[in-house]
Parts: structure tokens; sequence; C-alpha cells
């Protein structure tokens, strides 16, 4: 939702399915590098080529956004996850077409 | 002295929001002492520690390390392992919190920031505030929402919001589809959308 309304702002042409299908060009500006790199650190794989391919396009400022996006979201998931935080049902119903889009039903658990 | 020697210039604010989370992740809280709490990141890690109950180094190792792994029953059996409710929200914030500095850590290619020395004091066992339990696994205070998630533990509330805008957004700047620091908005989001999507949070 987040990713289409600011993408909305900023007159990108966003293809949220890259969300959950990496091989699609999301349409923001250095944003395959940005899902590559955010599945290298979180895989653990090796991070320091895509670490210096993403400073080279978007500088140490970028990488420091980055990484920080990251924590941020290693931290709310976990307390979405553990708190069985649940979605509400009118939220749901405006996100249906999401969801199916990109399969994050897949995604529940009780 | 924590966060020290980076490599790149780091954010004021940002910088002063890990060291506050050092900080706090040490000092006793509210059901757990700082020794206690800095055996839960320990746990959370993968160390071994006699300080805290195992039910408390499960969940906490859990947590940090196996996110998809959660669901209402475990954290019945969590509560049946020991772990008084308000107490195991506590561990939830400490782990989550030491995520996000790991992850965070990890991106920008630095080694695990060592743990800090523990801070001497009891907890303060405030009573948890009037919750309602409802479809969540926890109770919470005043609705279910996310930036509710920890209210049952007031302090673990406030030390998420803590972090929150330094790293990511404050919750009042969350409304600023247009917003734009190191990143823009979308570019954030394009991160946070795949973050969660490979922690499979349907949230």
């Amino acid at each position: 939702m987040m990713l289409r309304e600011s993408s909305k702002a900023f007159g990108y042409d966003v293809d949220i399915r890259a969300v959950t299908d990496p091989s699609i060009d999301p349409g923001v500006p250095h944003g395959s590098l940005l899902v590559a790199f955010s599945d290298a650190v979180l895989g653990r794989h090796d991070v320091d080529a895509l670490r210096s391919e993403l400073v080279e396009a978007i500088g140490d400022s970028g990488l420091l956004g980055a990484a920080g996006v990251i924590g941020n979201f290693s931290m709310m998931n976990r307390i979405a996850d553990a708190t069985g935080m649940p979605v509400g049902r009118g939220f749901l119903a405006a996100t249906e077409d999401v969801r199916k889009l990109l399969g994050l039903d897949r995604f529940k658990h009780e | 002295m924590h966060f020290i020697d980076f490599s790149i210039a780091v954010r004021p604010d940002l910088l002063a929001g890990l060291r506050s989370l050092w900080s706090n992740l040490a000092a006793p809280g509210t059901w757990w002492s700082g020794a206690e709490r800095v055996a839960i990141a320990e746990g959370a890690r993968g160390g071994t520690t006699d300080l805290i109950p195992s039910a408390a180094a499960g969940a906490a190792r859990t947590i940090y390390d196996d996110i998809t792994a959660t669901s209402r029953v475990w954290v019945e059996g969590v509560l049946a392992g020991g772990l008084m409710m308000p107490a195991f929200v506590e561990v939830i914030g400490v782990v989550s919190r030491l995520a996000a500095v790991d992850e965070f850590t990890r991106a920008l290619g630095r080694p695990l920031e060592p743990l800090p020395e523990a801070l001497p004091g009891s907890p303060t066992r405030e009573g948890p505030p009037s919750a309602r339990p409802g479809r969540s696994w926890v109770p919470m205070v005043g609705g279910m929402s996310i930036t509710r998630a920890l209210s049952l533990v007031p302090a673990e509330s406030e030390a998420q919001e803590e972090i929150h805008g330094p790293l990511y957004l404050s919750y009042g700047q969350m409304a600023d589809q247009g917003f734009e620091r190191e990143l823009t908005r979308p570019q954030m989001e394009l991160v946070a959308g795949r973050v969660s999507a490979i922690n499979e949070c349907f949230y």
C-alpha cells in the first residue's frame, strides 16, 4: 500500500510484484539493486559486492538509509509475528487485490 | 562507548538512537533486570545462559532467528513454560530491537556490536495497564495496532517508538508519502516490503 501510494507522489511507474518476485523491475530508481541488497543481507549471503554497487549507485547515505529500513522492518516484523498482530477487516478488504497479486495470504499463520 | 568507528557518516539522531537503545537494553526493565535483559539478547544471538528461564531463552531465540515459526500455539507453549504474559512481551521488545540493530549492522558490513554491560538495579514490576484480550495473541491496551503491540509493557512501546524514527520514519512522518531523506519514500517502502516478504510477515 505504502509503496504504491508513495510511488504516485514521486511519479514512479511502480510494479509492486517486485516485492515478492525479485526478477521483476520495481520501476523505482535503483529498485532492483535495493531488493538484491535486502535479500543478501537477510539471506546471510556475501553482501560486499552488492554493498559496493549500492554505494556506487546511491552513495554512502543511500546505504545508510537502506540499512536503517532493513533494521526497522526486521524489528517490526518480529513484533507483529510474535504478538499475533491481526490485520483489520477493513484493511483486508482494501488490500484484497494486492494480496492476490503478490500471493501474500500464504504468509498468514494462526 | 558503543557504536564507534563507522566507515560512513551516520546521522546524529540515528547514532543517538542506537546508543540509547543499547543503554535501554542494559538497564533494568519492567519485568527483567538489566543482567537478565542482556542474557535475553545473548540467548537470542544463540548463546547459552543460566540467568533466565529456558522458556525465555527459547522464545528469544525463536523471535530472533526463526520468526516464521511463531503461532498462537507457540505463544501458549511459552507461557506454559512459566513466563507471565508481560514478561513475554518484554522479551519480544528486547529481541525485536536487538534484531533491528543486528540487521542494520550486517547491512553496513560491521561486526555485531558487543552487548552492553548490564546495569544494576531491579525491574520496576509496574503492574500492566488494563488490557483486553483480542484477536492478537497478546493483550494490547487501547485497541490493536502495530504501534500498540507492546502496550502491555509501556516502557517497551516507548523504546520501540524511539528507534523507529531514526531507522525509518517517526509515526508522524509516516503520513508523508513525499518524504525523502537518504532514500525516497518509494525506495524505503520497496526495501520495507521486500524485508517483510522475506520474513513472511503477513501484517
